[in-house]
C-alpha cells in the first residue's frame, strides 16, 4: 500500500469540501404518521394514489383492453413514481421520498394488456429493506437514527422517471446515477457509470431526445452542495459522447431543461440553503426575491453559456423551447405558491384529505432575446397543468402543441381529473374530462408509425378511479383529445400515483 | 537456582514493562460491501497524522473475507488515537473518488460520526487505556 497516497486521496481538499456542504446530522425526527394516513385514506379512497406499497413486485395482470387500439398502435409504457413511503411505524412527508417502482403497461397486440411493477433494487432500498427500517437520507423528511451514506448513490431512490436508450431501459432521479433495469422483467442491473471519473455525478430525471437520436441531460452540482451543471451528451448507441462542466454564477435549483435544434436552455432558480441541519428539502429555501439565472448553451460548446436574468419563477417541468429570428422562446408550468411548489400535494402525503390542495400553476413562456440579452416571462393565459409533454418532431422555429394532466369540472380529489392539448400560439385548448372520480397523470405522446407530422399519433397515460379502485391507462387521439378514449384498460388494483414515463414502440 | 531466579526477575521486568506501555486496540470492521480489493486501515495518534501531514502511528492492509473483518494494532502507548479506515475495492492503489471529489470506494472511521464529510480528528478521537480497548468501524 502507498499509504501517504491514501492518506492525501482520502484528506483531500476536493472531498472535504465537496461532500462538507451536504453535511448530514441528526435531527428531531419530524415523523409521518401511517395510522392517520390509513385513517384519512378510508374517508377518502383518493388517497390511494400515495398509499405505500408494502411488495417488491406488483402483478403481473392481464386485463382486456376496453375500446378498439388504432391500427399501429403497439409497445410498452414504463412509469417510475415514488411507492415504498412506510417502514417501521414511520411515513415520509415528502411525496419525492419514496423510493421508486418502475412499472410496464404492455399491450399485448392480442387485445389484452399486462401491467407489472418492481421496486427498483438501489442501495438503499436492498439494505432498507433487509433492515425493515428507512437508514438514510431522503429528498424531504428527515428519519430516526440516520445511518452514514458513502456518497449521494447510497440514498438515490431512483423514482423520478424512465428513459429508453437504444433498448437499455433506466430507471432516473435528479440527484444520483441513472440505474439500468431489465426492460422485460423490470429487475435492476445497477448503477450506471458513463465513464469511471463520472461515478455517481447526477444524471438528471429529464434527458431530451435530439433528433439524431442522441440523448442529452444534466447534472445538478448544487444539489451535491457546489455551483455548476455537468452537461451530459449520450450516443443514439447508449455510448457517452462527451460530459462538461458548466460554472454557474449561482447556486440554483434546476429540475429539468429544455431544449431548442443548437441550444440547451437551463432555468437555475435562486435558492438559500439552511445549515440548520435535515434533508435537502427541509433546508432549502427558494429566493423569489433574487432574479433567476438562465443559460443558453450551444450544443457544439456545452461548457460556455450566454447568461440572461428573469423575474423568480418556481419550475419543476418546461414543454418545448424553439427558437426564430434570434430569439429563444420556451414554454414552462410555474407553479403559482411557492410553498406549496416545495412540497407538492403534502397535505396527501400526509392522509389529511380535506386540506389538501393541488398546487396552483401556469403557462409560461420565456422570451430570450439572443441579440439583446433581454429576457422576459409572458402568460399564455392556460394554468391549472403539470407534466407537460410534446411531439419532438415539431420544427425547430415553431411552438408545439403541448399535453398534460388538467382539470375540467369537478373532481373528488385536488388533483388533476383531464388530460389536454394546448396550442398556445392558437390560444386553444382541447381537454378531455375522465370524470368526477379519477385522477389522471402524465400522458406520454406516441407518434403513428410511418408519420412525420408533428402531432399525427397519440397520448398514452395513466389513470386512478378512485371509486371503483382500480388503476386504468388511456389512450387518445392527440388531434382529437376531446373525442375521449380510443381504448382503456383497468387493473384490479390500485398503483401509487407517481411521476414520468417514456413509451416503447413495439417495431 | 540463582540463575533461574535472575531469569524469571528479567522476565517479570519485561512483561511489567510490557503491560505499562504496550495497549492493545482491537478493530473489528463491519459492512465490507465487496470481497476484491484491500482494505486499508491506518491509526493516528492527532491531528497532523490526521490531516495527512504526519505518518500514522501504525497501518495495516489486508484482504477482505466476509463482510466483517478484525485489525489488531498492538505495543501502543496509552493515549488519545483515530482509526481511518479506506477500502480500495477495485485494487488499483488509490482511494477512488469521482471527479466531483465524491468517494466511490467504501469507508470509515472510529466513532462512526454521522457526517457527509470527512469527519475531524476530534469527531473520530477515542481513549486507549492502558488495558487496551476493541472498537466497531462501519464501513460505508
Amino acid at each position: 500500500m502507498d499509504r501517504r497516497r491514501f492518506l492525501r486521496s482520502l484528506l483531500s481538499g476536493a472531498t472535504t469540501a465537496v461532500i462538507g456542504a451536504t453535511a448530514l446530522r441528526s435531527f428531531p425526527a419530524l415523523a409521518g404518521d401511517p395510522v392517520r394516513f390509513a385513517d384519512g385514506l378510508r374517508d377518502a379512497p383518493w388517497l390511494a394514489g400515495w398509499r405505500s406499497v408494502t411488495s417488491e413486485t406488483l402483478g403481473p395482470a392481464t386485463v382486456q383492453v376496453e375500446g378498439r387500439l388504432p391500427a399501429g398502435f403497439g409497445g410498452t409504457l414504463y412509469r417510475n413514481g415514488p411507492a415504498w413511503t412506510e417502514r417501521n411505524g414511520f411515513r415520509y412527508e415528502h411525496w419525492f421520498d419514496g423510493d421508486g417502482m418502475v412499472h410496464g403497461w404492455r399491450f399485448n397486440g392480442d387485445g389484452t394488456l399486462t401491467h407489472h411493477a418492481r421496486m427498483v433494487a438501489t442501495p438503499k432500498f436492498t439494505r432498507e429493506q433487509k433492515a425493515g427500517r428507512f437508514l438514510y437520507m431522503s429528498a424531504g423528511t428527515t428519519v430516526p437514527d440516520m445511518q452514514p451514506v458513502r456518497n449521494n448513490d447510497d440514498a438515490n431512490t431512483a423514482n423520478t422517471s424512465v428513459t429508453m436508450i437504444n433498448g437499455r431501459l433506466f430507471a432516473l432521479c435528479e440527484a444520483g446515477s441513472a440505474f439500468e433495469l431489465d426492460p422485460d422483467q423490470l429487475s435492476t442491473i445497477g448503477p450506471v457509470t458513463w465513464r469511471p471519473d463520472l461515478a455517481t455525478v447526477p444524471f438528471s430525471a429529464h434527458p431530451l431526445v435530439d433528433r439524431d437520436g442522441s440523448v442529452w441531460n444534466f447534472g445538478s452540482i448544487a444539489l451535491m452542495g457546489g455551483a455548476g451543471i455537468m452537461i451530459w451528451h449520450i450516443g443514439a448507441d447508449g455510448a457517452l459522447r462527451s460530459a462538461s462542466v458548466l460554472d454557474t454564477p449561482i447556486f440554483g435549483y434546476q429540475h429539468a431543461f429544455a431544449m431548442t435544434d443548437r441550444h440547451l436552455v437551463f432555468v437555475l432558480l435562486p435558492f438559500d440553503y439552511g445549515d440548520t441541519g435535515g434533508t435537502f428539502f427541509e433546508r432549502m429555501r427558494f429566493a423569489p426575491q433574487r432574479a433567476c439565472r438562465i443559460a443558453v448553451v450551444p450544443k457544439d460548446a456545452p461548457d460556455t453559456a450566454q447568461w440572461f436574468e428573469a423575474d423568480f419563477a418556481a419550475i419543476y417541468h418546461f414543454g418545448d423551447a424553439y427558437e426564430r429570428n434570434g430569439e429563444i422562446v420556451l414554454r414552462a408550468v410555474r407553479h403559482d405558491d411557492i410553498d406549496r411548489a416545495h412540497s407538492v400535494m403534502r397535505e396527501a402525503v400526509a392522509g389529511d384529505a380535506a386540506h389538501a390542495v393541488n398546487s396552483p400553476s401556469t403557462v409560461l413562456q420565456l422570451r430570450l432575446d439572443l441579440r439583446s440579452g433581454g429576457a422576459r416571462w409572458e402568460d399564455t393565459g392556460f394554468g391549472g397543468i403539470e407534466f407537460p409533454l410534446f411531439d419532438a418532431r415539431t420544427a425547430g422555429d415553431r411552438g408545439a402543441r403541448l399535453y398534460a394532466p388538467t382539470k375540467e369540472g369537478g373532481a373528488t380529489a385536488p388533483y388533476f381529473n383531464a388530460v389536454a392539448s394546448f396550442d398556445l400560439e392558437r390560444g386553444r385548448r382541447r381537454a378531455w374530462r375522465y370524470g368526477q372520480d379519477v385522477l389522471a397523470e402524465e400522458h406520454v405522446f406516441v407518434p403513428r408509425p410511418g408519420s412525420r407530422d408533428a402531432d399525427d399519433g397519440w397520448v398514452v397515460g395513466t389513470l386512478l378511479d378512485a371509486k371503483t379502485q382500480r388503476s386504468g391507462i388511456a389512450v387518445l387521439d392527440a388531434r382529437r383529445i376531446e373525442d375521449g378514449p380510443l381504448a382503456q384498460a383497468w387493473l384490479p388494483y390500485t398503483v401509487p400515483l407517481g411521476f414520468h414515463g417514456c413509451f416503447a414502440q413495439r417495431a | 537456582m540463582h540463575r533461574t531466579a535472575l531469569i524469571a526477575a528479567a522476565l517479570s521486568a519485561v512483561m511489567l514493562a510490557s503491560a505499562a506501555h504496550a495497549a492493545e486496540l482491537r478493530v473489528t470492521l463491519h459492512d465490507v460491501r465487496v470481497q476484491t480489493g484491500h482494505i486499508n486501515v491506518a491509526l493516528v495518534d492527532g491531528s497532523a497524522g490526521w490531516d495527512g501531514k504526519a505518518a500514522p502511528v501504525q497501518a495495516r492492509q489486508l484482504a477482505p473475507s466476509g463482510d466483517t473483518a478484525q485489525v489488531v494494532f498492538e505495543d501502543l502507548p496509552a493515549g488519545d488515537y483515530a482509526v481511518m479506515v479506506t477500502h480500495d475495492e477495485n485494487g488499483n492503489g488509490q482511494f477512488d473518488s469521482n471527479v466531483l471529489g465524491m468517494p466511490v470506494e467504501g469507508y470509515g472511521f472510529s466513532n462512526n460520526p454521522n457526517v457527509m464529510r470527512k469527519p475531524t480528528f476530534d469527531e473520530a478521537r477515542f481513549a486507549l487505556p492502558a488495558a487496551g480497548a476493541a472498537i466497531d468501524v462501519t464501513l460505508r
